[in-house]
């Protein structure tokens, strides 16, 4: 039976221009798009990219690490995840490969440096829409921004060097790394719970909680159930 | 059996289909039983472009009959499609809504465009 459309939306093909190993288990693709053409983005935005498998086309989403509003080399980083056939499939992928994506997508996004505090949190590769956020930030004047960031293991903090420089050139910038496993989001719980909620009256800041699984709701809930504005409360559930 | 009728805005023809809510899921991507999993797995597409994980509005659908016959919004579901252009009192995430009653009768509208918050745009200078 054929497949009844609404027509698809435009897809664009970049190829793999490089890759980077973070651990034995995480890695970043380069995607140069071609020639003359610059995505524009906002910061946690992902793109949609078509995998195909077998006798099928899946979607799938990756965030955009690149630093906005535009790019014409887009990076996105992802790690090996039981089943998960799409990811094995960009693992499998050479320089040269072209690849097919749609987007930009989504509404976790950041697109002004913040005028009130903010608070991110995030969890291994979730690390990856948040970045670009940071980038955008420190494009101008903002209030303090604190970055809660826990991981497996400490090789998988990615992204560290590019962290300590930002915070090193930003003093209203500071971010915490933690380990923990197997629950990477009970301790963020607890210590969010326990620093914006428990301990601090003031309602007056936002938060970008960026992760996988039931937790982040959770987060959100804890969040919006305290006090704080929803609008204030974003979040990424993968 | 349950029964869906899909309307497409761009004036395709109108498709049905019957199944039962207990053969869920019917493909790999939203909720099982939603209105996502049971298109895809009848070979009818409807984009979704973050995989069906509520992260995106691409699988927006506007109900015309049955509304009482899907599973209720989650605050996920409710949070996304607030930034849904061309949001109805009838708005639903094609991922999300699950059809629950094995003999319900929906009626749903592919918009012409679901187009998200911010997409495609592209600088050819």
């Amino acid at each position: 039976m054929a497949e009844s459309n609404p027509p698809p939306r435009s897809s664009y093909i970049a190829r793999v221009e490089t890759f980077f190993d973070h651990t034995d288990d995480t890695r970043s693709l380069f995607l140069r798009l071609p020639d003359g053409f610059k995505l524009k983005f906002s910061a946690g935005q992902f793109i949609s990219i078509l995998i195909p498998l077998g006798d099928e086309t899946r979607r799938r989403p990756y965030s955009i690490v690149s630093t906005p509003p535009q790019s014409d080399l887009l990076e996105i980083c992802f790690n090996r995840v039981a089943n998960g056939r799409g990811v094995e499939w960009l693992f499998e992928r050479v320089v040269g490969d072209p690849i097919e994506f749609m987007g930009p997508f989504g509404a976790f996004t950041m697109t002004a440096p913040p005028q009130i505090e903010t608070i991110f949190v995030a969890e291994g590769t979730a690390i990856a829409p948040i970045l670009p956020m940071l980038h955008l930030a420190q494009s101008g004047p903002h209030a303090s921004m604190l970055l809660l960031y826990t991981a497996s293991s400490q090789g998988h903090i990615l992204y560290r060097k590019e962290l300590e420089n930002l915070a090193a050139h930003d003093s209203n910038f500071k971010f915490e790394t933690t380990i923990h496993q197997p629950d990477l989001y009970e301790h963020l719980y607890s210590d969010v719970n326990r620093r914006w909620v428990a301990a601090d009256t003031s309602r007056a800041r936002q938060f970008y909680i960026c992760g996988i699984g039931k937790s982040v709701t959770r987060m959100r809930d804890l969040l919006r159930s305290s006090g704080y504005e929803r609008r204030e409360v974003h979040y990424e559930q993968w | 059996m349950a029964k869906l009728r899909i309307k497409f805005e761009n004036g395709e023809a109108d498709r049905v289909i019957e199944f039962d809510p207990k053969d869920a899921p019917f493909h790999h991507d939203g909720r099982p039983g939603s209105i996502l999993d049971i298109l895809l797995g009848h070979k009818i597409h409807l984009e979704h472009a973050c995989g069906g994980n509520c992260a995106c509005t691409t699988c927006h659908v506007v109900i015309k009959e049955g509304m009482d016959k899907l599973s209720e919004a989650e605050e996920s579901e409710e949070d996304m499609l607030d930034k849904a252009p061309g949001l109805t009192p009838t708005s639903r995430l094609g991922c999300q809504a699950v059809v629950e009653d094995p003999n319900a009768e929906i009626t749903v509208v592919i918009p012409r465009f679901t187009i998200n918050l911010a997409s495609e745009n592209r600088d050819d200078s």
